[in-house]
């Protein structure tokens, strides 16, 4: 998904400061700087986007295709399944299970690829000056 | 079967006069504690951001499901079966591009507004400027259409029939009485309450139509031995439509015999608003505010699937309570009352009091659903006006005006009159409007969302190049593109007159300077939106890698972003 190698674009000055204090607004704005660069960060971004651009386009489609097939495709949408329950009435209703899945994926998804990673970044962008957070940003 | 207006009599109007007035003495007590609460700007903007994932999934659904929403789709699938039904799907499956693309992103790279997450890397004050203008503009239509419905429904629902009167008030008195008191209860939660105030009103806004709409649906239900089959086939059987009730096409996309133009625009006018209902939500400013109520990310996307279900589960009930109207009050009864069917959920409430437990009951049900009408409005008109107000003191007033040189203590004062100030121009711009037809306004809130504000908010999480310009211009030429083409669209003029000889457009009948053909814009302004922003950005060189990356990082990691306050 992203290529392996990455030369920064130019780098920033390495955040410095003392002690255990959190890092100052233009520190943290240095290393997010750097991070974005991080393979890691990388990762991060790829996962999300993994998830959500496919599940975009399908649950746009799906929604689509039911509002098409509603305009267009009465025909097919009139036909009665059970009694006089129609497969516009299972259409309707098949949007409202997805929309619950996709929810349930999602969720289930980043609570296990993504938001552990996003957690460790962030400890780390936040952490003391003296964690050299933004500078194990290495070419992988 | 009892008919509102008909037969409504003193007794049953006490009990709805009675249930208001506990609603509104209850929301203010509301208020005054969350005054106390209300210290800060974070407080007042964003409710010291302390709610929990459940809190606020209660207050997004408490803010989205509007009066347009529970009473007019019930209403719409009450008269024209299936379309409601396929309406409601619409505000549904938006969820998710609210979910996947929008809340935990925002909430980890913005402050208060939309406009922190577009202007963050860009010159501020052109891009707060935009971003300001189009919230108020998508706020205050859909707040206009919100008031005029309530001053109707106030009146609809003390049952006050033309030539009567009720407390000294005629009907057409009634409808201005109900606009200024939800006006001013609308200001006072908000610039006395904050956010605070505002989020409990909602939440117990969804609470109270949850309920409601679970007890009348369950009625409905137990009177066809919950055969939801036998409640369909009455429905259609006693509809004007029969099996045509149960599909697509009496209200939206509908086929006009032998005219092809008509069927054709028709069915693109369905597709357009399916577009923007579908992308228009996640860019309402209302909305988006309320992801900023939460302590982190995952809270904000704990509270969107709380919303997801409880809105879900509310539209899969008004397909019980709209069929249900349908098959138990009947077609005529409704459209007596109401033509666009508003009054069917509160008119199916007092048949099913009646039917299970006579008379009394049926007012009390009448009086309750009236109730959760009511607190419905408010608290839609409620989160409308904090997210104008806050637009207003925060990026305007603030950013532009005071250069980010004002203090958190007068922000918050200006966010606190901006309340009144937007207030009082709902006010006056509703009671001149109280007899014209605004229903559309509602769904050119969507388009413009959709058009103007969710692309700038997608390309400036997630494009390097994006800038000033062109945030600049698809914020405006979404904004425009849409507004524009509904002026010159049927719903404003030209439409002519249904067969009740009632005027279908916002301007008299005789005039017609109507070109567009679509009602819903969405079709061509999200793309005009999208395009200008792209142009706009390629045809400037301003470019800021730097705090691209940095706003990026933020928003995937929420490393630095807003804490809760704690009291």
């Amino acid at each position: 998904m992203t290529t392996t190698h990455s030369v920064p674009e130019g780098s920033d000055p390495p955040p410095q400061g003392g002690g255990g204090n959190p890092p100052s607004e233009s520190e943290l704005e240095a290393r997010s700087a750097a991070l974005h660069d991080d393979p890691r960060f990388k990762e991060l971004r790829s996962r999300l986007l993994r998830f959500v651009v496919p599940a975009s386009v399908a649950f746009l489609a799906w929604y689509l295709l039911y509002v098409l097939m509603s305009a267009y495709a009465g025909g097919v949408m009139s036909t009665e399944v059970v009694g006089s329950a129609n497969v516009a009435l299972f259409f309707g209703l098949a949007q409202f299970v997805t929309t619950f899945g996709i929810a349930v994926l999602y969720s289930r998804y980043t609570n296990r690829r993504f938001d552990p990673l996003a957690d460790e970044l962030r400890e780390e962008l936040e952490g003391a000056a003296a964690v050299p957070g933004a500078r194990k940003g290495e070419d992988a | 079967m009892n008919v509102i207006a008909q037969d409504t009599t003193n007794q049953e109007r006490l009990i709805t006069v009675i249930l208001f007035a506990v609603l509104i003495a209850v929301t203010l007590g509301v208020t005054v504690w969350a005054s106390r609460q209300t210290k800060s700007a974070t407080d007042f903007h964003s409710g010291g951001r302390g709610f929990t994932g459940i809190q606020n999934g209660f207050a997004i659904g408490g803010d989205y499901m509007s009066a347009a929403s529970f009473l007019g789709i019930a209403g719409t699938i009450a008269l024209f079966g299936y379309d409601g039904f396929l309406y409601s799907i619409g505000f549904l499956v938006a969820w998710l591009v609210a979910l996947l693309l929008v809340a935990e992103l925002l909430r980890n790279s913005g402050r208060f507004t939309m406009a922190d997450v577009v202007s963050y890397r860009m010159r501020q004050r052109p891009v707060r400027t935009a971003a300001s203008v189009s919230t108020l503009t998508v706020s205050i239509f859909y707040l206009l259409a919100q008031m005029v419905g309530a001053g109707a429904l106030v009146a609809l629902l003390l049952g006050i029939e033309e030539g009567e009167t009720y407390l000294g008030m005629s009907a057409d008195v009634a409808k201005i009485v109900g606009i200024v008191v939800v006006g001013i209860l609308m200001v006072t939660y908000v610039s006395f309450g904050g956010m605070t105030g505002t989020t409990w009103v909602q939440i117990i806004k969804a609470v109270m139509l949850m309920g409601g709409a679970l007890l009348v649906s369950l009625l409905v239900l137990s009177m066809y031995d919950f055969n939801f089959g036998s409640l369909m086939n009455d429905a259609a059987a006693s509809s004007a439509a029969g099996d045509a009730f149960l599909e697509p096409g009496q209200r939206y996309g509908v086929e006009v015999a032998g005219d092809a133009w008509q069927t054709m625009v028709n069915k693109l006018d369905l597709i357009s608003l399916g577009l923007a209902l579908v992308l228009g939500t996640a860019g309402l400013p209302h909305i988006l505010i309320r992801f900023y109520t939460v302590p982190d990310s995952k809270t904000a996307r704990k509270s969107v699937n709380w919303a997801i279900g409880i809105i879900g589960t509310f539209y899969l009930l008004t397909l019980i309570l709209g069929f249900g109207a349908a098959a138990v009050v009947g077609h005529e009864a409704i459209t007596e009352q109401n033509t666009a069917g508003n009054t069917a959920a509160p008119q199916l409430a007092q048949a099913v009091g009646d039917h299970f437990g006579g008379d009394f009951w049926g007012a009390v049900m009448l009086a309750f659903i009236a109730a959760v009408a009511f607190a419905t409005i408010l608290s839609t008109v409620a989160g409308l006006t904090i997210a104008s107000s806050s637009s207003l003191a925060h990026d305007f007033y603030n950013s532009v005006l005071r250069k980010g040189q004002a203090s958190e203590q007068e922000e918050v004062r200006v966010a606190r009159f901006a309340a009144i100030g937007v207030g009082a121009i709902s006010i006056v711009l509703a009671v001149f409007a109280q007899n014209l037809n605004v229903a559309f306004l509602v769904a050119l809130a969507f388009a413009i969302a959709a058009s103007a504000n969710l692309p700038t908010i997608l390309l400036s999480l997630f494009w390097k190049r994006f800038n000033t310009r062109g945030a600049v211009w698809g914020i405006y030429a979404g904004l425009i593109s849409s507004v524009g083409l509904v002026f010159f669209s049927p719903v404003v003029s030209g439409k002519g007159v249904d067969a009740a000889g009632n005027n279908l457009s916002l301007f008299p009948e005789n005039v017609d300077f109507s070109w567009f053909p679509l009602e819903n814009p969405g079709l061509v302004s999200i793309p005009v939106g999208l395009l200008f922003a792209i142009i706009g950005t390629l045809s400037s060189n301003e470019s800021d890698p730097q705090r691209f990356a940095k706003l990026q990082v933020r928003a995937l990691t929420g490393a630095g972003a807003e804490r809760a306050t704690t009291h």
